[in-house]
């Protein structure tokens, strides 16, 4: 009965993660909450193989990718995106209505290749680190790298951004700061 | 070929060493605070209540198999 360490609740805390990340893979909310569901049910399953003190958050980033892309192979063709489908889905989130700036770096996302638009997401959202990344998606650190700054150039690219921290005076970005144009 | 790392198929990644992802990625970005609007649009939702549920039957679940081998 006693357990040294609260799996549960420690689950718990990381899902918002879980479901956000499972929605950048499979773009759509519906189809991510049951890849989160699958995950929590394979991670209760195997939580003895999970050591305390090492990082659950990237142990579960792990199992939920195996798992999509288990289902992925499983189910083939009929997994992938029929053109712009993932957009309209996402587009109909309730939440989204006026977020237009939301929804263009939404869709310029979903044009990017999915190793690409995984990478991006691991390290520039969920806070992982390059290694931290590598080991989620079992390949180099260099790979990582590499794909993260060729997603973020294809996304500058779409968008019509500057990548590297300037904002023009009328860039759609500075609505997103919330500062003004300089006048 | 010779980059690429040796990965076991354990699934831990504790010990693992952190490089900060570099500048650019800074909140301050135009890219970089735009996939985090993206991110935290999902991830700032409350926990749904039937991952609540699953993982109260996974546990009740639990429970009683071990009581059954006692």
């Amino acid at each position: 009965m006693s357990v040294e360490f609260d799996f549960r609740k420690e689950l718990i805390t990381i899902i918002p993660n879980l479901r956000a990340f499972a929605t950048s893979l499979t773009g759509s909310f519906d189809r991510a909450d049951d890849l989160v569901q699958e995950t929590l049910v394979k991670a209760w399953d195997k939580q003895h193989t999970f050591q305390p003190g090492t990082n659950l958050k990237a142990w579960l980033f792990t199992i939920l990718r195996n798992e999509f892309y288990t289902q992925m192979r499983k189910k083939g063709r009929e997994v992938q995106d029929v053109d712009g489908i993932h957009a309209m889905q996402l587009a109909g989130h309730p939440e989204q209505q006026g977020h237009l700036d939301l929804q263009d770096f939404r869709k310029a996302l979903e044009l990017l290749p999915d190793d690409q638009r995984e990478a991006l997401i691991l390290i520039g959202a969920s806070g992982f680190s390059y290694e931290e990344a590598a080991e989620i998606c079992k390949c180099a650190v260099g790979t990582i790298k590499s794909r993260v700054s060729r997603a973020r150039t294809r996304i500058a690219e779409i968008l019509g951004v500057e990548g590297d921290g300037d904002y023009g005076p009328d860039s759609i970005s500075s609505q997103i700061i919330g500062v003004a144009p300089a006048a | 070929m010779s980059d690429r790392e040796n990965e076991d198929d354990k699934l831990q990644t504790g010990q693992t060493p952190k490089t900060q992802p570099p500048a650019e990625f800074g909140i301050n970005t135009a890219i970089g605070k735009q996939l985090k609007a993206y991110y935290d649009d999902v991830a700032s939702e409350p926990v749904p209540d039937r991952f609540l549920s699953l993982l109260d039957a996974l546990d009740q679940a639990e429970s009683a198999t071990k009581k059954n081998r006692e």
